[in-house]
Formats: structure tokens, sequence, C-alpha cells
């Protein structure tokens, strides 16, 4: 079959259930009726849409930790710790990196060996092994929403047995799941699959049962446009939409630069409503995620605070929906609760302390959101061309012609042809476009803004400035000065 | 002029993260070392046999997401099986999960056969030094 984006025939979702369900024996415990019958009893303060919804309305903006751990007494321990300590607003459950991969059989072997060894052996909870009882452990157990956190390309069982379970919550897309996570898996299979995904959620959308789906936005994060990761994240919520999503967050992960991150904050917002307009989903309620900084840290606790407080400031002053909050452990691997419930308080701390600030409406600002619309305006427009008006086509399309590129993803669909670095501000723009569809106008802004840098710090821009870029956070700045 | 040293390069396991990998190859190859680069998601297999095939002198396993303790027990002892025993082994990035001390993760790793073990955020310099330290080049 033809990947296209149009909704799934019943008769195609009905036989690809089967199928998918008979793939790990958990899958028999997935009963679609009393899933719902589960969800229809779930206050709405524990359902993430209606909660997002209120947010909004009340301007609120809302906190979540990352967590995840193999044995699950430990992670609902974990995510009690991080809702009555932390006052996390929205509870995770991270998935390991073998469920990821649907590596069944290693996460079962990394349940067993944690066990034994008394301590977490994987980095995150193996929800399939779990299956579907298991896991309603976990929501039972909570109080406010809990969303699925992974990055698996093929997520359609961990989908089936999580939203079964009752999570109300479940984040990923065909790109940027496979992208930032995959080596060899071709995006025709990550498309259709979480195609596969949608059709499920849409399901559960015709019950009554509104599943919030959130799509990834920082990618690689490392030095990713706004413009870049806004076309990624809108394309999959048009995906998602068609497929009968009905409550679509859109990710953003934060640059540094506070006017190119409120400009890419405040465009999220207007464009991906305006593309869901555009192509027949007014009924879609969009909302908003910001990622603290998503790429190195600094070792030591109190300089990863402080990167910590710049994402809880830049998210307060920008104005986002809902902040994904890093921990002071960052830098060294998987976190330990009293670490993310300092990331919680801390970020708490600094957004409340500027919840009556914000980001003045100044030329600067005004030109940054523009570049960003026009650049997100050119891609779109290409990606359809490519498809010849199919999205999902031209999203396969454009990667294989580098329209559409990912800076350092490990994916051999991404052509990695597009080199980011900071200008001299710190804001992230184009050291080299690749094939990116990006007009003259485009390219000169960027142009520019590097030269500018390039004289500043009398060197030529090339990959070694990008080197200094990538760490220069872990080391004290934003900006990789030479050394 | 003596011979090109060649380095098979790889990112362990299930493991995803590129950057790094990246910019290893990069400062690597500036260095002068022909670099074998597996990139992401790579078996101790295919470890071996790049090193195998390419006469490498070492193998560095990069470890970013927790599991590397799983990935990386047996290493030494497959490179044995196929008669590249003494070829050098580095590993380096978050080796294990949870907040534990450098040198407990250090001596776990130098137990299993590794000749060098590096914790987050030592620069490509610092192993690149390590390695002419350790080839007498």
């Amino acid at each position: 079959m033809a990947l296209e984006n149009r909704k799934w025939e019943q008769t195609l979702l009905e036989e690809s259930r089967r199928q998918v369900l008979a793939g790990w024996p958990t899958g028999r415990e997935v009963d679609l009726e009393d899933a719902m019958n589960y969800h229809r009893s779930l206050g709405q303060e524990r359902i993430s849409y209606h909660k997002l919804r209120r947010g909004q309305q009340e301007g609120v903006t809302f906190l979540q930790p990352r967590a995840g751990v193999a044995l699950l007494d430990e992670h609902i321990n974990l995510l009690n710790s991080l809702e009555h300590q932390g006052a996390a607003d929205f509870l995770p459950t991270t998935i390991d990196s073998y469920t990821r991969l649907n590596r069944y059989q290693e996460a079962d072997r990394g349940i067993e060996e944690s066990k034994a060894a008394g301590r977490s052996m994987l980095n995150g909870l193996p929800a399939v092994n779990y299956g579907v009882k298991n896991c309603r452990r976990i929501v039972a157990a909570t109080g406010v929403p809990v969303q699925i956190r992974h990055g698996t390309p093929d997520a359609r069982l961990l989908a089936e047995i999580t939203l079964a379970a009752g999570f109300t919550d479940f984040e990923g897309g065909g790109i940027s799941y496979n992208i930032p996570y995959a080596k060899n898996i071709s995006l025709q299979q990550s498309l259709s699959d979480w195609q596969y995904v949608d059709r499920l959620c849409g399901l559960y959308a015709e019950g009554g049962i509104i599943i919030n789906r959130e799509m990834f936005g920082p990618l690689t994060g490392t030095l990713v446009p706004p413009f870049i990761s806004h076309a990624v994240g809108i394309i999959e919520a048009l995906l998602a939409a068609e497929q009968g999503v009905r409550s679509i967050a859109v990710g953003y992960g934060q640059g540094g630069n506070l006017i190119q991150d409120t400009a890419a904050l405040r465009t999220l917002r207007r464009l991906a409503r305006h593309y869901l307009d555009r192509f027949g989903y007014q009924d879609v309620f969009v909302s908003t995620v910001f990622h603290q900084w998503m790429g190195g840290f600094p070792q030591d606790e109190a300089r990863a605070f402080g990167v910590i407080a710049w994402g809880a400031a830049t998210a307060a002053l920008a104005g986002v929906d809902k902040v994904i909050v890093k921990t002071p452990h960052e830098a060294l691997g998987v976190p330990t609760a009293e670490a993310n419930v300092a990331g919680l308080l801390c970020t708490r701390q600094v957004m409340r302390m500027l919840a009556e600030q914000n980001v003045q409406a100044t030329q600067r600002l005004a030109d940054e959101e523009q570049v960003i619309e026009r650049e997100v305006g050119e891609v779109i427009a290409a990606v359809l061309d490519l498809g010849e008006g199919d999205l999902a086509a031209g999203v396969v399309r454009s990667f294989a012609a580098g329209v559409l590129d990912v800076p350092f993803a490990p994916s051999r669909c991404a052509k990695g042809a597009m080199m980011p670095v900071r200008d001299l501000r710190g804001a992230i723009r184009l050291l080299h476009p690749g094939n990116l569809p990006l007009s003259r106008e485009t390219l000169d802004w960027h142009r520019l803004k590097i030269e500018e840098r390039g004289r500043e710090e009398r060197r030529e821009p090339d990959f070694r400035m990008v080197i200094d870029d990538i760490y220069a956070i872990s080391k004290g700045m934003l900006v990789g000065k030479p050394r | 002029m003596p011979r090109t040293t060649t380095i098979v390069l790889g990112v362990i396991g299930a493991d995803v993260h590129a950057v790094g990998n990246k910019i290893l190859e990069m400062t690597f190859s500036d260095a002068g070392f022909k670099v074998v680069n597996l990139g992401v998601m790579v078996s101790q297999e295919e470890f071996i046999n790049a090193a195998v095939e390419t006469d490498a002198a070492a193998i560095l396993v990069s470890s970013l997401y927790g599991h590397g303790e799983m990935d990386c027990r047996g290493l030494r002892e497959k490179c044995r099986e196929s008669g590249i025993g003494k070829i050098l082994l580095y590993a380096g990035g978050n080796l294990v999960v949870g907040k534990r001390t450098f040198s407990q993760v250090e001596a776990m790793y130098r137990e299993m056969g590794f000749d060098r073990v590096y914790p987050p955020g030592v620069m490509p310099d610092v192993a690149i030094a390590d390695l002419r330290k350790d080839l007498g080049l």
C-alpha cells in the first residue's frame, strides 16, 4: 500500500491491530471497551486534554519532568515523589531504549537484571512487557495526567497497551521519533506506523475519549533552527489530525537566545493553528510545549541549575502552555528522584517570580517572528510541491532531497547537508543551508548574521565554530568563542 | 612515512546519540587517524568485524543512554575469540544508569577489559593524546 495522507479505512486498521496485538503476549490484554470505560472513570484533572484546555483558558503554564525506571513499584514511588514533593502538573512515564526499538526480550532481561541488582538497569519503564493491568497501576496511583514519553519509531504496540491502561497523553510522531532516534528505519515505515497510532487515538476520540498527542519538538536537541522543528511539528500535527486526533501539542526546544526563543514560541502556536485551520481541522485543540535546554549540560549541579533557571525564565517571559523540566544530573545520565524534584522546584520558583512580566514587543522580536514564519512557509510549500499535494509522500521525498533536513541526526533518512551555527547573539542560524528550499532573502539574513560573528571572532565560520557552540553551554557560555 | 593508524568508532547497543559520535569522527580524522565510523546502534559483533577487516589499532566505544554496562560486557572476550584480544578498547560517555562515582564506573569497565574509560564531558583532545601514547605514536 502506497503511503498517503488519508484517514485509514476501518478494515485496514482492524487487520493491522490484530497483527500488532499478536506481537507480544501482553497484546492479548488490550480490550478497547474496557479501556474506554476506564478512561471515562477518570476525573478531568487527570486527563491531559482537559487540563491543557483549562490551563490555556486560565493562562497557567504547567510543569512536567521526565522519569522512568525498570521496576514498576519503584516507578510508582518515583512518580509519587515528583507529584507530591515536586508538585509536577503532568507526570511522565519515560520508556526504556530497548522497548523503543521493540526489543521486548532484551527489556525482559533488563527487568530481571534490575531485580537482581536492586537498582534500575534500564533507562525507562518497559511498558509493553508489563502489559495493560500492570501499567494501569501507574495511572491509578497518580492524581495528575500521565504521559508516555519515549522515542519509538514503531510505537503501535506501546500505544495499544498504554492507552488501554488509561494513559491520556502520548508523545511522538513519524518524523520526530524516527530521524533523531533511529538509524535504518525508512520514513515510509515510521509515518505509516504513526498513522496507526494516530488512527487508534482517532478511534478513542470517536468513543468520546480525547487522547492528547504531543509532537517531539527538540528533534536532535543540537542547534536545531526553530523553523526546522516548527515545520516538522506542524507536518506531524496535520498528519495526526487527518487520522482523527483531536488534541495536539507542538513542541520547541530552547535555543538560548531570548528573542529567538520568544519568537519561536509565539510563531509556533500561530502557525500550528493557521495550518490546521487551512487544511480543515478547525476542531483540533492545539497547545504548545517548551523544552528546557536539550543539549549538553554542565556537570556541576549549581551550574546546571543556572541552565535550568534560564529555561524557566524564557518560558515565563515568552509564554507557553507546558514546560518539560531538566534536572541538575543532566550531564551525568539518568537522574535520581531528588534531582528531578530539585529541577521542578527551581523552575517553579523562577517562573512564579516572572509571572507578571513578559518579553517586550520590539522590532527585533517582530523581525525574528517574521523570518520564522517565512521560513516555515517556504519549507512546507516545498514539501507539498514534492508530494504533489500529498503531505506524507512529500515528507519522504523531501528528506531524500534534503528539502527537509535535521542536523546531527543518526538516521540515514536525513541528508545532514545543512549545518547550523550560532550568530553573535547566540541565535541559531544556518552556516550551510544544504538543500533547504529557502528564498534568497531568507538565506541572506542567515549569511549576514554569521558573517557578523566571524568578523567579531576574527575567524572563518566553519565546523570548528559549530563544535565550539555544541560544547559551549557545558563550559559556561552560550556562544562558543574561540579556544 | 608510518602507515595511517585505523580506529573503529561507534555508539554501542540500542543507543542513538549521534552528536558526540559525529564530533569524534571529525576530530580524530583531523588528528590524522583513519576513522571507521560505524555510527549509532552498533553491536559488539559489528565493532569486532570492522576492527578485524580494517586491522584497526583501537575500538572506541561510546554509550550515552545508561545501558552501557549490559552492552559492553563480554566485548573483550569476544575480541579474544576473534583473534584481536590485544586491541585497545576505550569507552566513554554516560556509562551507567544512576549517579555513581566515576572511580566506581572506571573500575567496573577496567574489570570488563577496557584500557581507557572516560567520564562525560572529556574533550576529544584528551582521548587523542592517550591514544597516541598507548600506540607509541
